[in-house]
């Protein structure tokens, strides 16, 4: 068997110069999403121009990362292998406070991917959340813990 | 150059041949082998041959280029070639495409066709492990499978519509019901409620019958004008209109980044197609809904404006539908990118489907509604 070159056991972020600062940020714990500094327009997924008024380089801007369930998986077999012992789990789609929608794990408080098919947790449609990182793999992916 | 109406009808895109090599678990054969099966008997049934092909549109995944099939059949020059990209969304625009070459005069005999070892070649998204662009947001999450990107707008579809789990059962179950009538369906086994309930959830809210198969398979299909139609030996099937759209924010599958949650490019592609074909729901005799999942059926219904927002399940239960995928789409004849829809609608045409609808006029097939997509009406009249 070569080992030269292995299969990452998770799918990883390649990122490029427009959407390096986002993956910086996470790795220093922050939520970065670019808003536009004409006419304020939040703006995901990441962008060189803002696509309402065409102003190059939209700021990037740290949110809270508060925000509400806006939809939701069950992540469930079949799965890559990485995943295999780890379903079933949510991923979510969160609505920050600011308008735009981003996917994230559904996590503990520590930021520890949940076990879970989001029942005895008590998700549904509009479910605030609170925002964590978690560490897969090096990775520090945003995520997100029901708000208590 | 204005051309006289006269002009524009003789060019009229009319499909003269299609075909579809029986569909299996393990075909046997590379795709471009079995794709190259499959255009030499679409040919064959349009009584046409190699010598007169002089176009050629593909789909981007389609594994063999133009210009590779080309090579192999003997093609000589294509005058017109190109693709469509995302998935099961180029279905429609693929043929589109040939039928604009068709009539702007770029070509005269085109070819179309998918072939896909989908079952036994594996499943593409088990090797993409480095997300570059938009998938370095989604695929870290096991945002991987097509499933996983439908089951967001899926549970919005619920939420906002009170979508019970028996609407999509009785869409699985009366797509599954034409298959069994169609000896080359992979699923043909009756399926009831019970098992669809009690089947093992893939991605929640989507049961395993709410997927498609995974499938081998290999289609074609030869248009030509209608003034060389009128020559051959097949039935002539007419290219009344159609039209492509994508929406506003589109990212392929998982488009709910933008303000429209829960709107699908159907919604865009609508309009385009009823004036584009000059027809409206009511015209429609019968229809191929895009059904990788089940929940394609209600809101293509919707958003088509058979029936109005949020009115699909009564709809559906009142029986006023044309009757859809007759052939068993891809829940239950095969997995083709939609390929088996475009030739069943025009066999609904020519009056040659496993099930049969009654006074077939307007044919109408779609394409993937949550990737950039398209539509075409297949018609027994010539413009
Ligand atoms: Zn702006």
């Amino acid at each position: 068997m070569s080992a030269a070159n292995p299969a990452p056991s998770f799918p990883i972020p390649v990122p490029d110069a427009d959407t390096q600062p986002f993956w910086d940020g996470c790795a220093r714990g922050e939520l970065l999403i670019q808003r536009c500094a004409s006419c304020g327009r939040w703006l995901w997924q990441p962008r060189p121009i803002c696509s309402r008024c065409q102003t190059p380089d939209p700021p990037w801007t740290r949110v809270s990362g508060a925000g509400t369930v806006a939809s939701w998986t069950v992540i469930r077999p079949p799965t890559l292998a990485a995943y295999s012992e780890l379903v079933p789990f949510v991923v979510l789609l969160v609505q920050l406070d600011e308008g735009v929608r981003l996917l994230g794990y559904l996590v503990d408080e520590r930021g520890d991917l949940l076990r879970t098919d989001g029942v005895a947790e008590g998700l549904a449609m509009g479910s605030r959340v609170v925002l964590r990182f978690h560490d897969q793999a090096g990775t520090i992916l945003p995520s997100w813990t029901l708000a208590v | 150059m204005a051309r006289s109406a006269g002009a524009v009808r003789e060019r009229q895109a009319t499909v003269v041949g299609i075909h579809a090599l029986p569909y299996a678990k393990n075909i046997g054969m590379t795709e471009r082998n079995a794709g190259a099966r499959a255009i030499l008997a679409a040919l064959g049934d349009a009584g046409l041959g190699v010598a007169d092909v002089d176009g050629m549109f593909r789909y981007v995944w389609e594994g063999t280029t133009e210009m590779e099939m080309a090579r192999i059949l003997g093609v000589r020059n294509l005058r017109a070639f190109g693709e469509v990209d995302y998935g099961g969304g180029a279905g429609a625009p693929t043929v589109a495409l040939a039928a604009l070459a068709i009539e702007s005069g770029l070509a005269d005999v085109v070819v179309c066709w998918r072939a896909r070892n989908r079952s036994s070649g594996g499943r593409p998204w088990a090797s993409q492990y480095h997300a570059t662009g938009q998938d370095q947001f989604e695929r870290p999450y096991h945002i991987v499978r097509p499933v996983d990107g439908m089951a967001f707008h899926a549970r919005h579809w619920i939420h906002r519509y009170g979508w019970k789990p028996e609407l999509t059962g009785s869409v699985a179950i009366t797509i599954r019901e034409h298959a069994r009538r169609n000896p080359m369906a992979m699923m043909r086994k009756p399926l009831s409620m019970d098992e669809y309930l009690s089947a093992r959830m893939i991605a929640d809210p989507l049961r395993l019958f709410d997927c498609c198969l995974e499938t081998d398979a290999a289609l074609a299909m030869v248009l030509t004008t209608a003034e060389r139609a009128r020559d051959l030996p097949s039935c002539p099937v007419y290219v009344q209109g159609y039209a492509m759209g994508s929406g506003p924010e589109m990212t392929a599958m998982t488009f709910f980044y933008g303000d429209e949650l829960g709107a699908t490019p159907n919604r865009w592609v609508a309009p385009e197609l009823w004036r584009n074909t000059g027809l409206s729901p009511r015209d429609i005799d019968v229809v191929q809904f895009y059904d990788a999942f089940t929940f394609q059926i209600p809101i293509g219904f919707q958003e088509y404006g058979f029936c109005a927002d949020g009115e699909a399940a009564d709809y559906l239960a009142s029986g006023e539908h044309p009757p859809y995928n007759t052939s068993g789409g891809g829940l239950s004849e095969a997995y083709t990118h939609g390929f088996n829809l475009l030739v069943e609608g025009v066999r609904q045409v020519r009056g040659t489907s496993s099930d049969q609808a009654p006074n077939v006029r307007h044919s109408m097939v779609t394409s993937g509604n949550v990737v950039p997509t398209g539509a075409i009406v297949f018609s027994k009249e010539s413009w």
